[in-house]
């Protein structure tokens, strides 16, 4: 128990109970973290872009379970095997394929990949998360049909957990989709584990589609073996308060990683991508590539790091992001780092922001596009080489009805 | 078709028309020649409404309408087409939409349907036989890893496209070697009726072989200072433009 004033870490976890979830040496590792620890400022490096006034401040409103009306709307894919995560409430199919086994993490007994916390959402996940899933895909499945995991925010304060097991030589693509309710204020902190094993191609989408009121945090930790191919695509459609921390180690030689992501933000939309990506082994390649539009008075912040040890000779490493700002109150602080510590390697970064090339403006304008027309198309190309990982012509589809409804941009 | 009278505009503060007076009519090729500098690009420019020139007096008439008035893409869709000399590469718009995006949007302007896909099909597949471009490179994207040959012949296919009123081709002839230049030719000729104009603007008389204009303009410090049958172009290829200077 604290003792003394309670700051603003304190407050905000005075009405949440620890659980049962994590190892005891983990919690205490949690604890020790913890201790002495306030909201993180502005002053503090991961925290420089993002200001959590308005989370130390915000009133929770107690959790609402969603109806099965909500449910059904909320779902993407037509033709997939869907989890829903509703708070308490977790639906898993009962027509799984032999080969994939999908349990409440509470029910199962799977080891925690943490060796350290990189902010004090992560170390409270470790003792208040009781929620989540585990997935596990065993040896040479290639699962016919998508998974497609939505989470459903609708009110309250939830520490979430996923581990995904996918073992060697298995093939699988995961669509999880983030949503919330409108008129309940939440929180939602999701850790999601991935263990890639050797020859396993691993494909996630992250579809983030929340609105005011809901502050969306994210830890993705993945590990990679040999000749595994991960892939995961951010795609963030809507949101007032979104935070993606995904860190990928490669362990394994040969294998391949792939970054995406996608933001379109307006109004007072805050949206962070952290990234890391740790070539421990030699032989292998990194791509990661991210691109947002912002409009209005939104903020979006881009800090990737990779990592090339010293064994990892061999390594090539791509990164970049690009940003287009369409307003003068909007922002983007955008950070690529390379930390090299191998001699042969090939590896190249770059970030660009700006505003749409004034030339190609002219030049749709004097074939008879409007302006608005014009902006369209040209936003269109620029976000198009993310885009195109997005295979899933439904998910597409999906993406392109939603930055219409919500920037009026037809693609 | 276009009346340009005393038309004077700048950039930057600085003077580039300095009253300048042009009429064509339909039915016509019009060449104008001139020294570099002398404001054959500006003209281009004005005329297709770039904001970075500040019109300073003057007018425009086309087609009946004060074409200061409107706006870049309104002149579009009057029927107002600039081939660029310097084609703009836009990556990942790919040529096909773009052009059914603008053909659609000239049609919505004159209170037209739009075009249905099949339709479109058919034109790409006549246009850009006329202009020997492999329909291919319709559906790359605009201009991007095109040869500058390739790069005019998209800017004529994009012509014959939207068949304009008036067509305005800004240097269109450099940086071609003499089979672009041919066929870049063939199609504007091809394009040629009574009831549109060209405006055809070049440093060189030699592609005035290919266009044979009705009429051939001296442009030199912003004014047409002399204008002449089509004979005038060889004369200025023969003599250069220093016995202009001096008869000033």
């Amino acid at each position: 128990m604290e003792t003394g004033t309670l700051n603003k870490l304190s407050l905000f976890v005075e009405d949440l109970n620890e659980t049962a979830l994590a190892p005891n040496a983990l919690k205490d590792a949690a604890h020790e973290f913890l201790a002495g620890q306030d909201f993180p400022t502005t002053r503090s490096e991961r925290f420089k872009y993002t200001r959590l006034a308005k989370l130390a401040n915000a009133a929770f409103s107690a959790a609402q379970s969603v109806n099965e009306v909500q449910i059904a709307q909320s779902k993407i894919l037509i033709d997939a095997y869907t989890i829903v995560i509703n708070h308490d409430n977790i639906q898993i199919p009962k027509n799984l394929p032999s080969g994939i086994e999908v349990s409440l993490i509470a029910e199962t007994q799977i080891p925690f990949n943490e060796a350290a916390f990189y902010d004090i959402f992560g170390a409270l996940n470790i003792l208040h998360a009781s929620l989540g899933i585990s997935i596990h895909i065993r040896q040479n499945i290639t699962l016919d049909k998508p998974l497609q995991i939505l989470q459903i925010n609708s009110g309250g304060k939830t520490f979430y957990r996923h581990h995904f097991s996918f073992e060697k030589n298995s093939e699988v693509a995961v669509y999880f989709i983030s949503k919330n309710t409108e008129g309940h204020s939440s929180f939602a902190h999701t850790h999601f584990q991935y263990n890639i094993a050797k020859d396993a191609r691993v494909k996630i989408f992250k579809i983030q589609d929340t609105n005011v009121g809901h502050f969306d945090f994210n830890e993705d930790r993945a590990k990679q073996a040999e000749r595994s191919h991960f892939e995961i695509n951010t795609i963030t459609l809507s949101g007032s308060f979104v935070r993606n921390d995904i860190q990928v180690e490669i362990n394994g030689e040969q294998a391949q990683s792939y970054l995406n992501g996608a933001y379109w933000l307006k109004e007072e939309q805050h949206v962070a991508n952290y990234t890391t990506i740790d070539h421990r082994v030699a032989n292998c390649e990194s791509f990661e590539t991210y691109k947002g539009v912002a409009t209005d008075k939104a903020t979006a912040v881009f800090n990737g790091k990779v990592f090339v040890r010293k064994d990892a000779q061999k390594t090539n490493a791509y990164q970049s992001n690009a940003n287009v700002l369409l307003s003068e109150n909007a922002s983007i602080n955008s950070k690529p780092e390379l930390e090299i510590y191998a001699d042969d390697v090939k590896c190249s970064h770059g970030s660009t922001t700006g505003q749409l090339d004034e030339n190609a403006l002219f030049y749709l304008r004097a074939r008879g596009l409007s302006e608005a027309a014009a902006k369209n198309l040209l936003l269109q190309a620029f976000m198009e080489d993310v885009l195109a990982y997005v295979k899933n012509e439904e998910v597409l589809a999906y993406v392109h009805k939603r930055i219409a409804a919500r920037f009026n941009w037809n693609y | 078709m276009i009346k340009i009278e005393n038309l004077h505009a700048s950039i930057n503060g600085k003077e580039i028309l300095k009253g300048l007076n042009l009429t064509v009519n339909a039915g016509e090729v019009h060449a104008i020649m001139g020294p570099n500098g002398a404001g054959k690009s500006t003209l281009a420019s004005v005329l297709a409404g770039r904001e970075d020139y500040e019109i300073t007096a003057g007018n425009v008439s086309f087609l009946d309408k004060d074409l200061l008035e409107l706006s870049t893409e309104d002149r579009a869709r009057e029927g107002l087409f600039l081939a660029f000399q310097y084609p703009v590469e836009i990556p990942g718009v790919s040529n096909v939409n773009f052009l059914r995006t603008a053909l659609n949007e000239k049609r919505a302007y004159h209170g037209q349907d739009p075009i249905s896909a099949k339709d479109f099909m058919a034109l790409v597949r006549e246009k850009s036989a006329l202009v020997e471009i492999d329909p291919k490179l319709a559906s790359r994207s605009v201009n991007e890893g095109f040869s500058g040959g390739e790069k005019k012949r998209n800017e004529i296919f994009q012509m014959a496209m939207l068949n304009p009123k008036l067509a305005v081709l800004d240097e269109t002839d450099s940086g071609l070697d003499i089979d672009a230049l041919r066929i870049v030719s063939q199609g504007v000729n091809a394009l040629k009726s009574p009831e549109n104009a060209s405006i055809v603007i070049t440093h060189y008389q030699r592609l005035l072989d290919y266009i044979i204009p009705d009429m051939v303009h001296v442009l030199y410090d912003g004014r047409i200072v002399k204008s002449g049958p089509k004979e005038l172009a060889l004369e200025l290829e023969e003599r250069g433009y220093d016995w202009i200077k001096e008869s000033l």
